[in-house]
């Protein structure tokens, strides 16, 4: 079972006091491997009979659009993307990953709400507004953190996809030099990895090594994590007392007459 | 925690509150056109227009898609647009804002839904306090009769219906437009909103709501020339091919 925490206030609605799923979020610097090991990890679960979910930034349906747009647009001040990419987050969280930590499976995040608030510091947003924006967020049951230098992440991001506009804080750092805006970015980026990595209890993973290296580190984390899950009851059924219950719900109930809480 | 201090803008910033059916946006119109027809630079902001954002909430609206939450996070994005590309830069260029509409909005809406309090004035720190804030204040059954006066349709976040007091959407607005009204009863007094009684009559409200904003003009920038219609004059134009917004000067949203 998975409690339902948050880090400040609870969202309203939210009834549950636990879930039989898991919250996985692998955390890291852009470039740094994490959509590799993300892969892997679903493919490990699924094969060791978990049922997985896979969820990332700007995935929402309500807001990930509205964000490339405006990003296209490169007319948004940090407060107001911050405030879209919670939007994209909080819907995520109350559509995606709550309903999948409910079914029972393993919800695995690429990117939690960590990667937004070191971005948004860097920019200049107050860390103290940032955190408390994102106090709703759910506790994951573990956050990994993919650590590298920016020595072993150039070759990466060079031999991948190249310099990211954004990723090189192209739209605050001064100048035209991709390279250097890269460098100076990911030098004020880390370390904010590293702060929130300390605060939030991260399990860091040395990710200067290679893929495999990486992976079973992560699979060791998670192994303790879901270890326990396929023996857990099915929980009540929740119903409406109005309602008869149908089939499913019956079915799905627990063999003895334990009363629901 | 209050909101971010306004005393190192030349300009003024003023918005009116109110539940639905209070007549703020008809005053806050008439004050619009008499700071214009004194010469004064004014910029207008209602609630939920920002460019970037109004498509957002709207797909959300759409879909029934938004909770509590994501309702509140939205609006905070649309808020944050205007203050940051519309509203400061004219504060800073020593305009007069006026707002239909604030984050007290916000604070009474979305607590009604359940969030928290605290948190919604947390989130709402980056908004810049007034320099005059209204609040139409006006019992609930006199702004119930003036909306729901001829039955009109109620969209469905604006009846309160994903909060789920009430199947019929008349009965559903009423219940949330009181709850609002509670809520609004507690901020006029944190906030020391400026109370305005909005059951008395038009002219003698926007006389009033002239008498409180007029010590505050002082030292703004002004037009000399008195606007735009005294320059056509002395030009001997009429402004035929104007657009209706630039000559009257009032708001175009």
């Amino acid at each position: 079972m998975t409690q339902l925490r948050y880090y400040g206030d609870p969202p309203p609605g939210i009834t549950d006091e636990s879930l039989p799923g898991r919250l996985v979020v692998v955390e890291g610097t852009d470039g740094v491997g994490r959509s590799t090991q993300i892969a892997l990890l679903k493919e490990w679960l699924e094969a060791s009979g978990y049922a997985v979910l896979n969820t990332g930034l700007r995935r929402s349906s309500l807001a990930g659009r509205g964000i490339e747009r405006a990003k296209l647009g490169h007319t948004l001040d940090p407060i107001t993307l911050n405030l879209f990419y919670a939007t994209d987050f909080c819907d995520r969280m109350e559509h995606v990953i709550i309903p999948g930590l409910r079914a029972g499976m393993v919800v695995l995040t690429d990117r939690y709400v960590f990667s937004i608030i070191a971005r948004a510091v860097v920019r200049g947003v107050n860390q103290r507004w940032i955190e408390d924006v994102f106090g709703f967020a759910l506790v994951p049951d573990i956050i990994f953190y993919l650590d590298i230098d920016v020595d072993h992440l150039l070759p990466r991001v060079l031999s991948s996809s190249g310099f990211d506009y954004w990723e090189s804080g192209q739209d605050f750092l001064r100048g035209h030099d991709v390279y250097k805006n890269f460098i100076r970015y990911q030098s004020r980026l880390l370390p904010q990895f590293q702060r929130l990595a300390e605060k939030h209890d991260f399990k860091v993973i040395d990710a200067r090594r290679g893929v495999l290296d990486i992976f079973a580190d992560l699979q060791t984390g998670i192994s303790d994590i879901v270890a326990g899950m396929m023996n857990e009851e099915p929980p009540a059924a929740i119903h409406d007392e109005d309602e008869p219950l149908s089939m499913s719900e019956i079915m799905a109930r627990p063999a003895s007459n334990t009363p629901m809480n | 925690m209050g909101l971010r201090r306004n005393d190192r803008f030349p300009g003024r910033l003023f918005i009116v509150e109110g539940i639905d059916g209070s007549g703020k946006s008809t005053q806050l119109d008439l004050l619009h056109k008499w700071l214009v027809s004194l010469g004064y630079l004014v910029v207008f902001s209602e609630w939920n227009s920002s460019p970037i954002v109004k498509s957002t909430t709207s797909r959300g609206k759409k879909r029934r898609s938004l909770t509590p939450m994501t309702f509140s996070l939205i609006h905070a994005a649309d808020f944050a647009s205007r203050i940051n590309a519309q509203i400061i830069p004219a504060l800073e260029a020593g305009a007069i804002v006026l707002a239909d509409r604030y984050a007290y909005t916000a604070f009474a809406r979305d607590a009604v839904r359940g969030v928290s309090r605290d948190w919604l004035r947390r989130l709402y720190s980056f908004a810049v306090k007034p320099h005059i804030a209204f609040y139409f204040d006006v019992p609930l059954d006199e702004s119930l009769r003036r909306i729901l006066t001829g039955r009109p349709e109620l969209k469905y976040y604006e009846a309160g219906l994903d909060l789920a007091l009430s199947d019929d959407p008349y009965e559903s607005f009423r219940l949330f437009q009181g709850k609002i009204h509670d809520e609004y009863d507690q901020i006029v007094r944190e906030f020391n909103l400026v109370s305005i009684d909005a059951t008395e009559n038009l002219i003698r409200q926007q006389q009033l709501v002239r008498e409180i904003v007029t010590p505050h003009l002082n030292g703004l920038m002004r037009d000399g020339n008195g606007g735009l219609q005294t320059a056509l004059q002395e030009a001997n134009l009429k402004g035929r091919y104007l657009s209706r917004g630039a000559q009257q000067g009032g708001p175009t949203g």
